[in-house]
């Protein structure tokens, strides 16, 4: 009967007879499309170079859907060994209480050092005692994609074709009347109907103010954040009104107008660069592109960012084996290092060996915007911000139909409030 | 002696036939009612006991402004839902009954066809159509209302809209009682009543209607519990918004346990759901039955 047991239990882990040194991992992630097969890819080069640990992975659905999976499972024993984690829930996950600490040991064992890492990313990781939760693994940001066809003639193109002269609102907004003038439809694209692409630059215009959505101990838009977070909203309503950006555009769509031309520019995360130079190389893309990083519009050079990291859940209500713990190390390490594969997918390796290696200085357009990895402006930190979090549900609840006039900045302000505050307590 | 003996191995015999449903009533329902009461009055989380808070969870709520919101929201939904989609079906039935042999039964498909779809191709299909940048409908609503109108997005239309692919999607099941409760009505009293000189009017209002009163209050009943759990459609297709306008109770349930991990908050919002649905369906099936009575 146990013999029976014991072959069920391999068969469903879906190896043959494991020999008995070997470590078995279960890996949850929740990346689909491109990025799912960049980190499929590394997880079998891993295997193959690893005869001794054994990854299976899954991939969950992205989102709510992975992290309410992640704590029921976790806390009762059943969640993976190690999983992808996106930092800026990190608060949530340790509210929950489903992470374990990375220990000095842990970093040893991955052959990892917290000075391998961008601080912001690893303040990110880190928790309010200081310990470290979760291991960065990339930063994904917000950058300006720009059509070139649509600002020829203009004064925001320098002699080598690239973006120039942006450093203020009054000047980017000169730019959108110029690309309007040009011919492009929607001159500034992104997802105005939809939770990410209206928090995104809503978040990115109030950092830059240096406004706070959620002070570090829970006080909802502290000081005079209000008055700067109806400044963003006015001056997003305003692009609505003027035609520059377009009405209730979902995330799919804001890519559209922006691959067929007719927008001039893009404001997006870097993930979608993939998306760009598969285009260009198929020759389905009609004009010549490129990025930049968000400009300087109200003050303070910074921008939305979040990373994706990797963490160690709990085992219910017992400990991981200290073999087993090791290998999971090895593996992060193993990841960290290989993080080239990864920054393929548009995003910064957080490691610094990589990237700041010479391979990565010469990824192009990746090195464009690799300065913002030391500027970028991360979530709150509060369980109410993040992936898949109210801060998301308020964006589109509240702030996409501010923008398209259906609330004034103030009450729409008004109305975050009360809503961050409902959440948070 | 032998009787009671007989009586006994009566009892025991009972109890064996009913033991498994009860067994499995028990489990799966008796069990998780007590734990969401229980779990109502402590701040558990969405796993594990938590402890005992008392009324907390109830005072939170009668303090929450969203509660108030997304219970009118209910309510209005059922406005929009429950009556309509009764009438629509009856008419539907009626002129389906109408018709003879296959092309009843092609009819029939056609109308109930929506029904089998799962929700979430449902919301798929209809979200397509009236997406604002590329939906096949908008230049519809450009014909009627001069410009495109993003449905899901706009306070106004956002829980009209709801409506409308509710009533596509389930209305088919309605058609079909309604179908077989017509089917029940003997022919002979049309056929006695026309010779007495009824008009189509009259014998709809003094032979179908009375007859057909127990389906409708039925299909009544069950649209009315049916539409107060509306959770799918506002998830899929509008979130809750713009601004909270199309927020229902079933949407707070989730919210707080899935995405906050408030579990015993959840469980009181999901109580009071439930003695709502209770008490509005038995005091709508007992006036129903008043009505059909006299």
């Amino acid at each position: 009967m146990k013999k029976l047991v014991v072959f069920a239990t391999a068969a469903l882990l879906g190896s043959a007879f494991p020999a008995l040194s070997e470590q078995n991992i279960t890996w949850w992630d929740f990346f689909a499309g491109g990025d799912g097969v960049r980190m499929k890819a590394l997880i079998q080069q891993f295997n193959e170079e690893h005869p001794d640990i054994r990854v299976t992975s899954t991939t969950l659905e992205w989102g709510t859907p992975f992290y309410t999976k992640v704590r029921t499972s976790a806390a009762v024993g059943q969640g993976p060994d190690v999983m992808t984690y996106h930092l800026s829930r990190l608060p949530m996950g340790l509210k929950e209480g489903v992470l374990t600490p990375i220990t000095a040991e842990d970093l040893e064992a991955a052959g990892l050092s917290k000075d391998d890492f961008f601080a912001p990313a690893l303040e990110a990781a880190s928790g309010p005692d200081g310990a470290l939760y979760a291991v960065p693994f990339d930063i994904h940001s917000t950058v300006l994609f720009y059509n070139k066809a649509l600002l020829e003639g203009t004064e925001f193109l320098d002699a080598d074709g690239n973006l120039t002269g942006i450093d203020s609102l009054e000047s980017f907004e000169a730019a959108l009347a110029a690309a309007k003038e040009n011919g492009a439809t929607a001159p500034l694209s992104y997802a105005t109907g939809d939770d990410g692409g209206t928090y995104r630059v809503f978040y990115t215009l109030l950092a830059q103010q240096d406004g706070q959505l959620i002070s570090d101990d829970g006080e909802v838009l502290p000081g005079d954040s209000g008055e700067k977070a109806a400044r963003a909203i006015e001056i997003m309503t305003k692009w609505q009104e003027e035609g520059w950006q377009p009405e209730q555009a979902m995330y799919e769509a804001s890519v559209a107008l922006f691959t067929s031309g007719k927008s001039a520019f893009f404001f997006n995360g870097a993930w979608e660069v993939p998306t760009m130079v598969d285009m260009q190389e198929g020759g389905n893309l009609g004009f010549d592109w490129g990025v930049a990083t968000i400009p300087n519009l109200m003050g303070t050079d910074t921008n939305w960012a979040d990373s994706h990291g990797f963490a160690v859940p709990i085992q219910g209500k017992n400990e991981m084996d200290p073999e087993k713990r090791k290998a999971v190390m090895t593996l992060i390490g193993w990841m960290e290092k290989n993080s080239l594969a990864w920054a393929e997918a548009g995003h910064i390796p957080a490691y610094k060996p990589v990237a700041e290696s010479d391979e990565f200085k010469s990824m192009e357009p990746n090195a464009t915007y690799a300065g913002i990895a030391e500027r970028a402006t991360y979530d709150p930190r509060s369980p109410a911000a993040g992936v898949a979090s109210p801060v998301y549900d308020a964006a589109i609840n509240i702030l996409s139909p501010a923008i398209h006039g259906y609330l004034s900045p103030e009450d729409a302000v008004e109305e975050l409030r009360s809503e961050l505050e409902g959440a948070l307590n | 002696m032998a009787m009671i003996r007989n009586q006994r191995r009566h009892r025991l015999v009972a109890l064996t036939l009913i033991l498994p449903f009860v067994a499995v009533f028990a489990l799966v329902f008796a069990y998780p009612l007590v734990e969401v009461v229980r779990l109502s009055f402590t701040n558990a989380t969405l796993i594990g006991g938590g402890e005992w808070i008392g009324l907390q969870n109830y005072r939170e709520l009668l303090a929450d402004k969203l509660f108030y919101t997304s219970l009118k929201n209910n309510g209005y939904f059922m406005l929009l839902t429950v009556i309509p989609t009764t009438v629509i079906a009856l008419c539907i039935a009626l002129m389906v009954q109408r018709l003879s042999g296959r092309m009843q039964a092609l009819a029939l498909a056609l109308f109930f066809l929506p029904y089998i779809l799962p929700v979430s191709v449902v919301t798929q299909i209809w979200a397509w159509m009236l997406d604002f940048q590329f939906g096949i409908l908008q230049p519809l609503f450009e014909r009627i209302v001069g410009k495109p109108i993003p449905v899901f997005k706009n306070p106004y239309w956002v829980m009209p809209s709801v409506a409308v692919v509710t009533i596509w999607w389930t209305n088919g099941f309605n058609v079909l009682l309604f179908l077989a409760g017509l089917r029940n009505i003997p022919s002979d009293l049309y056929e006695a009543s026309a010779l007495d000189g009824a008009t189509r009017w009259q014998q709809f209002t003094r032979v179908t209607w009375p007859l057909l009163w127990p389906v409708v209050a039925l299909v009544l009943t069950l649209q009315l519990i049916l539409q107060l759990k509306i959770f799918d459609q506002i998830y899929l297709l509008s979130e809750g918004g713009p601004f909270n306008s199309s927020s229902v109770l079933l949407l707070m349930v989730y919210r707080e346990a899935f995405q906050q991990n408030n579990g015993g908050y959840a469980s009181a919002i999901s109580l009071v759901v439930f003695l709502l649905i209770v008490a509005v369906s038995v005091l709508q099936y007992q006036l129903l039955r008043i009505r059909g009575r006299r």
